[in-house]
Parts: C-alpha cells; structure tokens; sequence
C-alpha cells in the first residue's frame, strides 16, 4: 500500500489504479485502520518540509473538516459585492486608454515607404531566431546508457562526498538513471 | 515609506559585510569532521525534478577503518559499499557488481578542513536560518556562488553533532535538488548493518581497474574559471578502456570521460540533465568525449567545448 500512495502523490497511477488507491485510502480509514491514511499524512509533511512549505498546526486537518461540518449549507448564492477601485487601477486605466491612443496616432502617421506604398503583406511567416552560439541553445538528449558508470566513477572524486558522505552516490543507484539499461 | 525600506537596506548591508562569515567556515570544518568520525543509519530521501528517491545509509566506524552502505528503499534493491580501498556496487536487476578500487583517490585531497577558506574565493559562505530536521534542531550554512558556473549550497547540520541532514543545492531561480534525512539515528551501528544484503557467488564482477595515468595529447584549450585538474587515470567501464580527467573548484567536481570510437557511432552529441547533474557528449579526434559534472549546464558545456587532442610530439 505505501507503494502505491507514494506513486498515487508522484501522480505515476492511470485514472483507474489512482481512483482505486483513493477508494482503499477511504475505506480503510472508515473501517477505523488508519495507518493507510496516516502514510498519506506522513508522506506529504516529508514533501512539505522539503519544499519548505510552512507547516500547520497539529491537527489542523481535524478542525477544518469539523468546522466544514458544523456550517449550514447555502442554498441561495449570494450577489457579489462590486470589487472597490484601488487608487492606482483609475491611473493604470488611464494610461491604457492614452496607450491605445498613441499607438492608433502613430500607426495613422506612420510615414510611408518612399517610392510609393509597398503592398501590405497579408500574412508573415514566422521569424524562426538563430541560435547566438551552440553554446546557448545545446540539443537536449536523454541520459547516455552508460550513465550509471559514469556517476559510480565521478562520485568519488567529488569533494562533497567528503561534507555529505554517501549521499551523493543516490544518484548512481536511482531509478531513473538505471532505466535506460533495463 | 522609508521606515520600510530601512531595515531591509541594514540586512542588505550587514549580508554584505558578513560574505565570509567565520563562525560559517567553521561550521563547514564542524560538518566534515563529523562526517569522518560518526556512525550513523538513517533513512533520506534524494529529490530533484519531480522525482523523489529513498534510500538508507548507514554508516559503521571502528578502528579498522568504516565502512558505509546505501540501500535503495523503493523496487530493486540496489546497494553500494564503501570501504576505505574499494567502491561495489550490486545490481540485482542485472546481477552484477560493479568494483571500483580507491587507489586513484588515495592521491586526492578532497574537501580537506584546510581548504576551507579557499572556498571563498568562489563562493559567499554566511549562516543561514536554524530549522528542525527529523527531530534534530539544525543549523544552515550558506554557500553562495559568485558567478554563474557553479550552483549554491545550504547546508543544515544538526547543532549537537555537526551531522549534515539536509543538503540543497540551488541557483538563481531556486532549487535544483535536495538529499534530506527523514530519520536518522546517531551511533549504535554494528558491523553486520554495512553488510551486502546480496549473496553474489553467481554473479558477475565488472572491475573498473581505475588507475592513476596520463592521457597524452588531450587537454583543455581553455580553463573554466576556478576549476583546476585534480586528478587523471585510466579505467575499464563494460570491458572498454576509458580515460577521465576530474576538475574542480574545490566544492564542485567535472569528469571529463573520453573512450576511442573504435568504428562505433558516438552517442547523440548534446545535453542530459538529471538534477545538478549534467552530461555533455561530443566527438573529439575520433573519440567519444562525456562531460559530466554536478555543475550547472553551462560550465559542463564550456568544459566540453574545451576538450581538444594534440598529437603529442615525438
């Protein structure tokens, strides 16, 4: 089941085994077993705490489906109130407005070409940019198959490894570098 | 108005003025030394893009040197030993294991205490913010970069200990990849934890052979800045001879690998990114030249770009 909630997070499930893993998670915790549920939790307070995510407080869950419980369903949708004009939109507005008039002035004054006017082109083929230099614009290609071999022989030589210990070698046994020699 | 910006205006300034801050430095001394003398085993998880790794590593220290073991927690159960002479690598998905001596690395100074302060002159080391950290309460150390050839570091270690539990690696527009410990107990390691949990009588051994050597006739023909060779040897990888070249601004590392074609087309020239990772290919003088490097993609190019053969003089 941890499997499959850590690839249901990593959005790696088709619609079909996903809404089966949402469907256990619910029966599960129903059933009063929450482990399941508490996987999930645990999961996402590890990805939270990696994205620096500022963390609520416990329990924070519990309360909000609580007061979601305790409030009254609205039948009757509610007019919406006119948003009030901050200071600056009636200037930004303005502005827009003296835009569009300068550039309808400058395209009726527009001097013509000499020697006549040129017939205007109908439609332009897009300009495709050169690149400046290969340098800038490299082809992207996927990772060499020898790609394993290459971080096992690199890592160590790597003064990190001395700050971090083995933790960069992670790379040389992860998935996605050893997919492409399966 | 001016109330506002003043504050911010101090903090710009007193960052400034803290660039090499020495309480920093010696926390970075503080991280190393513990990453020497501890035992250790905690689970950790390696995050870039939007792929995320777990893995656990342990590590067993006695007089007889230490050994450390990282185990791949999710599908195959891949494993790397290191002892202080080699590095093996089991791949049960194809039963084989790598070996790689440390000969070559005997040599190599590393991250020594002593070139800490050299760091400096490519990056602006300052404290960051405290945070907790699996339950322990973490300082930051700051590695900034001062040009765009190399990424940034914050560095969270644990106050009592100096044990490192987070390591992100970021640049201008943020964060490139991350390793943090999710759990992690300090000491009570045996010797039976490092051991390979896999059984290879069966298996095949592909030994590197990596040894210290000389490349006649290749070479860069133009420095990265900051980057100087450290180290150049010979190697097997899948039964073919291969060269490699190791640069380094003292915190970054660049492998430049180069093996003969031999008639074999060259991989697709061009760049493979994996996280701070990068990996340049290009063909040079009938070879195969791989440029990979936990740099940013810039500088690997500019390495590989570099690399060029001449013919040696009789």
């Amino acid at each position: 089941m941890k499997d499959r909630i850590s690839q249901l997070m990593d959005g790696e499930l088709d619609d079909r085994a996903a809404a089966d893993a949402i469907q256990a998670l619910s029966t599960e915790s129903r059933a009063g077993d929450g482990e399941a549920r508490d996987t999930w939790r645990m999961y996402h307070l590890i990805s939270d705490a990696m994205r620096d995510t500022p963390l609520l407080s416990a329990g924070f869950a519990a309360r909000v489906a609580e007061k979601l419980a305790a409030e009254p369903t609205v039948l009757s949708p509610s007019r919406l109130k006119p948003q009030p004009r901050t200071w600056f939109a009636i200037p930004a507005a303005a502005a827009a407005g003296l835009a569009g008039v300068a550039l309808v002035g400058w395209l009726a004054f527009a001097p013509q070409q000499p020697g006549g006017p040129a017939p205007a082109p109908v439609a332009q083929a897009p300009q495709i940019p050169s690149p400046a230099s290969s340098r800038t614009n490299p082809p992207i290609v996927p990772l060499p198959s020898s790609t394993p071999d290459y971080l096992l022989a690199h890592q160590g030589f790597s003064p990190r490894v001395s700050l971090q210990g083995m933790a960069p070698y992670a790379r040389t046994v992860s998935d996605q570098v050893n997919e492409g020699r399966k | 108005m001016l109330q506002r910006i003043f504050p911010v205006v101090i903090l710009v300034f007193w960052g400034a003025a803290q660039a090499q801050s020495p309480e920093a430095l010696d926390w970075l001394r503080r991280i190393h030394e513990a990453t020497q003398k501890l035992s250790y085993t905690g689970t950790f998880v390696y995050q870039q893009g939007g792929r995320t790794e777990t893995s656990r590593i342990t590590r067993f220290v006695d007089a007889g040197g230490d050994i450390e073991k990282l185990e791949v927690l999710n599908g195959a159960p891949r494993e790397i030993v290191r002892t202080r002479d080699t590095v093996r690598c089991y791949l049960p998905d194809s039963r084989v294991v790598k070996v790689d001596r440390r000969s070559a690395e005997r040599g190599f100074p590393g991250l020594l205490p002593e070139r800490v302060n050299a760091l400096g002159r490519h990056y602006d080391i300052t404290m960051g913010e405290s945070r907790r950290i699996a339950g322990f309460d973490c300082t930051a150390v700051v590695l900034k970069a001062k040009d765009n050839l190399r990424y940034g570091y914050r560095l969270y270690a644990d106050k009592a200990s100096g044990m490192l539990l987070r390591a992100v690696t970021f640049d201008d527009a943020g964060e490139v990849e991350q390793f943090m410990f999710t759990q992690l107990s300090l000491g009570k390691v045996t010797r039976d934890m490092v051991k390979p949990r896999h059984t290879t009588s069966k298996w095949r051994v592909e030994d590197a052979a990596a040894a210290p050597a000389t490349l006649p006739g290749w070479g860069l023909n133009a420095e990265l800045p900051g980057f100087r060779k450290v180290v150049e040897l010979k190697r097997r990888m899948d039964s073919r001879p291969v060269g490699q070249v190791v640069y380094s601004d003292g915190l970054a590392a660049v492998s430049v690998f180069i093996e003969p074609l031999e008639g074999r087309s060259a991989s697709r020239t061009g760049l493979a990114s994996m996280g701070a990772i990068h990996i340049y290919t290009r063909e040079v003088a009938n070879h195969m030249v791989t440029v990979v490097g936990e740099a940013p993609a810039l500088s690997v190019q500019r390495i590989a770009d570099a690399v060029e053969y001449r013919r040696p003089q009789q």
